[in-house]
C-alpha cells in the first residue's frame, strides 16, 4: 500500500491530487487547482499541496511517493519526476479505462498519445512550436472577443456558419480574427471556426500516431471545452477516423493522477529494491 | 571554502573566454608561457615539467557568437573549429604561445595546418598518436612523438627539461587524476550530492588552471559536498557517451539531469580521465607514459581501436561498474568519430540488453525541449518498463 501525491505544473495551473494505491484498488484521496497567474509556480505548488493535506487532515511524512510531472522538476520537495505524456497516458486509463488514444491540450500544445490497457505510451506525436493548437491561443481570442472562457464551448456550440481561420499560424489566425470581428462575423461563427481549425490539427495527430479506433479521452485544461469536443469529432469523421473523442469531468488532473499512480508503482519497485537511496546506489 | 563558493568560481572560468586565469597566470613572471591544446587528450606531464602553463580550448560554447570562423568551414563541419579559429581571430588567444592539435579527426587534424598560416608567431604542433598497440612499436613511435614534442618545448622555453621534472610532473597529475577519479566515483555512488553539472564545472576549470591549484580545489569541493544536504530523487542512471570532443552547453547537461536522469559516467573532458591508472614515477618517464596510453588509456571513437571487440568493450565495462540503466548518446552535429562509433556502440550494448537513446547537439544548441522530452521518456520507460 503507498500514500502518493502527484503534482501537475503546468503552464497556466498546478493540479494537485492525493491518492491511496494497494494493487489495483486506487482511492482517490482528495485534489485541487490553482491557476498561476504571474505567480512563482514552484512556491504555489508547496502551498497547494499543504492546504490540500490540511484539508484532508494528512500529514507530509505520511507520503511514500510525491511524484510531479509537467514543468515540475524542480520542485524541492518531490521524491521522483514523470514525463507528461507518461502520466496523462496513465491517468487517462485511470478515468476512462476504454481509452486507448489520449489528447492532451494544454496551455503552450497539443499531444496525442496511443496507449495501451495499463496506460503505457505506445506513440506520441505533439503539435509544433507555433501556439495555434493550444489553450494559450483560444485565451487570447476570448479576451478580444470579451467573452469568459467558459462561455467558449456553449457559444462555438451556436454557430451556424462557421469562418475558416489560419490553422498553422498564432499570429496570422489572430489577425484573421481581427479581420473577422471588423467584418461583423458572429462571436459564434469566429469560434466555431477557431475550434474547427485546432480540431483539423489534433485530428491528424491522432492519424499519424494510427490512434485506430475507440475512445479518445481528451485530456489536459481544454478537454471541457464542448465546442471543442464537438468540433474535434466532426473533424474525425471528416478524416474516416473511428474514434469517440470525449472529456471528463476530471481531465484537467490527468497528469497528477498519472504521476500519483505512476508514483506508487515506483514505490513499489523501490522497496523491492531496499528503497531509494539503496536502489540508487 | 563552502561548496557553493567553489562552483561560483568555476563557473565564472567556465563563462570566461578571455581566460582571464591563464593571462594572470602569464603576466606575474614575463618568462612564462602558455600552451594551448584541443581535446581529447595531449600529455599535459610534458607542458608543465617545461615551467608552462596546458591551457585546454573548448572552443566557444555558447555564449559566443561565430562570425569569421564560419568563412573557413563548410557547413557540414561540426562548430567547434568554427568557434576555435573565431576564438584566434578575435584575439581572445593572443597570449598564448603554442597550440597542441591532437589526432581526433581530418577537421583538426587541418585546423593545425590553418593555425600555422594564420598565426606563424605561435608554435603549433600536430600531436599524432599510436595506431598500434605493442610497446616495441606503437610506445616506440609515440615515445618518439613526446620526445619531439618535449624538444619543442625547451626550444620555446630556453632550458632543458629533466627526467625528474618529468616524474614530478607525472606526480602532481596523478594526483589530480586520483582526485578525479574519487569525484567521479562519488557522483557514481550518491548521485544526488555530487550533480553533473558542479561535476562538469570542475571539470572544466582544471582546463584552465595550473594543476596545483586545480588539485586544491578538487580537495576542497570533495572535503565540503559531502556535507551539503541534498535530496535524494528517483532517477533513472545513465552513462553519457560521444561528447569527448566539442562540449555540450552546460544546459544541456542540466536538462538531462532534470528530465529524471542521473548521469553517472560519461566523457566529457576526457584529457583529466585519459590515463586511467596511477602512471609509474620511476624509471623513464616519456615510456612510462607512452605505456599508459597505450594500456590504460580511455576509449573513444577518436582512439584507434585494434579489434571489433575493443569496440565498445569499456563502454560495457563502465556501465557494469557504474550499474547504469542506460546509455544517451549525446554527440555532437557533423562529428564524424562519434558518429560513426555510435551504431557499433549501440550494437555492443544492445548484446547486454542495455537500453540507448541517441541525440545530436552543438556547442551552442539553445533548444532544450526537445533534449528534455528525449531524456524524459527515456527515463521514464527505465523506471517503468524495463
Amino acid at each position: 500500500m503507498a500514500i502518493t501525491a502527484g503534482i501537475d505544473l503546468g503552464t497556466g495551473a498546478v493540479k494537485t491530487v492525493l491518492f491511496r494505491v494497494d494493487g489495483d484498488d486506487v482511492e482517490w484521496l482528495g485534489k485541487r487547482v490553482d491557476r498561476i497567474r504571474n505567480r512563482d509556480p514552484l512556491q504555489l505548488a508547496r502551498r497547494a499541496f499543504e492546504e490540500l493535506l490540511e484539508a484532508q487532515g494528512m500529514k507530509e511524512d505520511e507520503f511514500d511517493y510525491i511524484a510531479t510531472t509537467g514543468d515540475g522538476e524542480n520542485v524541492a520537495f518531490s521524491t521522483g519526476h514523470f514525463f507528461s505524456m507518461t502520466t496523462h497516458a496513465r491517468g487517462a486509463i485511470y478515468l476512462e479505462p476504454e481509452a486507448r488514444s489520449v489528447l492532451d491540450i494544454g496551455a503552450l500544445n497539443g499531444k496525442a498519445i496511443k496507449v495501451d490497457e495499463r496506460g503505457k505510451v505506445l506513440s506520441y506525436r505533439m503539435t509544433s512550436q507555433c501556439a495555434s493548437g493550444s489553450g494559450q491561443f483560444l485565451e487570447n481570442i476570448a479576451r478580444y472577443l470579451g467573452i469568459a472562457q467558459e462561455e467558449i464551448g456553449p457559444l462555438s456550440k451556436q454557430a451556424d456558419d462557421p469562418e475558416t481561420v489560419s490553422s498553422i499560424c498564432a499570429v496570422l489566425a489572430e489577425t484573421d480574427v481581427i479581420n473577422m470581428v471588423s467584418r461583423g462575423i458572429s462571436a459564434p461563427n469566429i469560434l466555431k471556426g477557431i475550434h474547427l481549425s485546432m480540431a483539423g490539427r489534433l485530428a491528424k495527430l491522432l492519424k499519424v500516431i494510427k490512434a485506430g479506433e475507440g475512445v479518445t479521452l481528451m485530456t489536459g485544461g481544454l478537454a471541457l471545452d464542448e465546442g471543442l469536443v464537438a468540433a474535434l469529432n466532426e473533424a474525425l469523421v471528416a478524416q474516416k477516423l473511428k474514434l469517440d473523442a470525449k472529456g471528463h469531468p476530471d481531465s484537467i488532473y490527468a497528469g497528477a493522477i498519472g504521476a500519483a499512480i505512476w508514483g506508487a508503482f515506483r514505490h513499489e519497485k523501490l522497496q523491492q529494491q531496499g528503497g531509494l537511496a539503496k536502489a540508487q546506489q | 571554502m563552502s561548496t557553493a563558493d567553489i562552483i561560483k568560481r568555476c563557473e565564472a572560468l567556465y563563462e570566461d573566454l578571455h581566460f582571464s586565469a591563464a593571462r594572470e597566470w602569464k603576466a606575474a613572471d614575463p618568462s612564462r608561457k602558455v600552451i594551448g591544446y584541443m581535446p581529447v587528450y595531449v600529455p599535459e606531464e610534458l607542458i608543465h615539467a617545461a615551467g608552462m602553463l596546458p591551457l585546454g580550448i573548448m572552443g566557444g560554447g555558447d555564449q559566443m557568437e561565430v562570425i569569421h570562423g564560419d568563412a573557413y568551414y563548410q557547413s557540414y563541419i561540426c562548430r567547434i573549429p568554427r568557434s576555435t579559429i573565431e576564438l584566434g581571430i578575435a584575439k581572445r588567444l593572443d597570449f598564448v604561445d603554442g597550440m597542441l592539435f591532437p589526432s581526433i579527426c581530418d577537421v583538426i587534424r587541418n585546423l593545425s595546418g590553418m593555425w600555422k598560416l594564420m598565426f606563424p608567431e605561435v608554435y603549433v604542433r600536430y600531436v599524432d598518436v599510436p595506431q598500434n598497440y605493442r610497446d616495441d612499436i606503437g610506445g616506440a613511435f609515440y615515445r618518439q612523438e613526446m620526445q619531439e614534442l618535449l624538444e619543442a618545448l625547451e626550444e620555446l622555453g630556453g632550458r632543458k627539461v629533466s627526467e625528474d621534472d618529468l616524474r614530478a610532473s607525472i606526480t602532481v597529475y596523478n594526483e589530480n587524476r586520483a582526485l578525479i577519479r574519487d569525484l567521479y566515483r562519488m557522483r557514481s555512488e550518491t548521485p544526488w550530492q555530487v550533480p553533473s553539472a558542479e561535476l562538469y564545472l570542475l571539470s572544466r576549470a582544471g582546463l584552465v588552471l595550473p594543476v596545483e591549484e586545480h588539485n586544491a580545489m578538487l580537495r576542497d569541493y570533495l572535503a565540503s559536498v559531502v556535507d551539503e544536504e541534498r535530496p535524494i530523487k528517483d532517477n533513472c542512471r545513465i552513462v553519457i557517451n560521444g561528447s569527448f570532443c566539442e562540449q555540450p552547453p552546460l544546459n544541456l547537461i542540466k536538462s538531462i539531469e532534470m528530465s529524471g536522469c542521473y548521469i553517472v559516467d560519461d566523457d566529457y573532458c576526457l584529457v583529466n580521465r585519459w590515463l586511467k591508472e596511477e602512471v609509474p614515477t620511476d624509471g623513464d618517464p616519456l615510456g612510462n607514459l607512452a605505456y599508459a596510453f597505450l594500456h590504460n588509456s580511455a576509449d573513444t571513437a577518436a582512439k584507434y581501436a585494434e579489434t571489433e571487440e575493443d569496440v565498445g568493450a569499456q563502454l560495457v565495462e563502465i556501465i557494469k561498474d557504474t550499474k547504469a540503466e542506460g546509455v544517451i548518446f549525446a554527440a555532437p552535429s557533423f562529428c564524424d568519430p562519434a558518429l560513426l562509433w555510435r551504431p557499433m556502440l549501440a550494437d555492443k550494448i544492445s548484446e547486454h540488453n542495455v537500453p540507448y537513446i541517441s541525440f545530436k547537439y552543438a556547442e551552442n544548441s539553445g533548444q532544450m525541449a526537445p533534449i528534455r522530452e528525449q531524456a524524459g521518456t527515456f527515463a521514464d520507460s527505465i523506471k517503468l518498463w524495463s
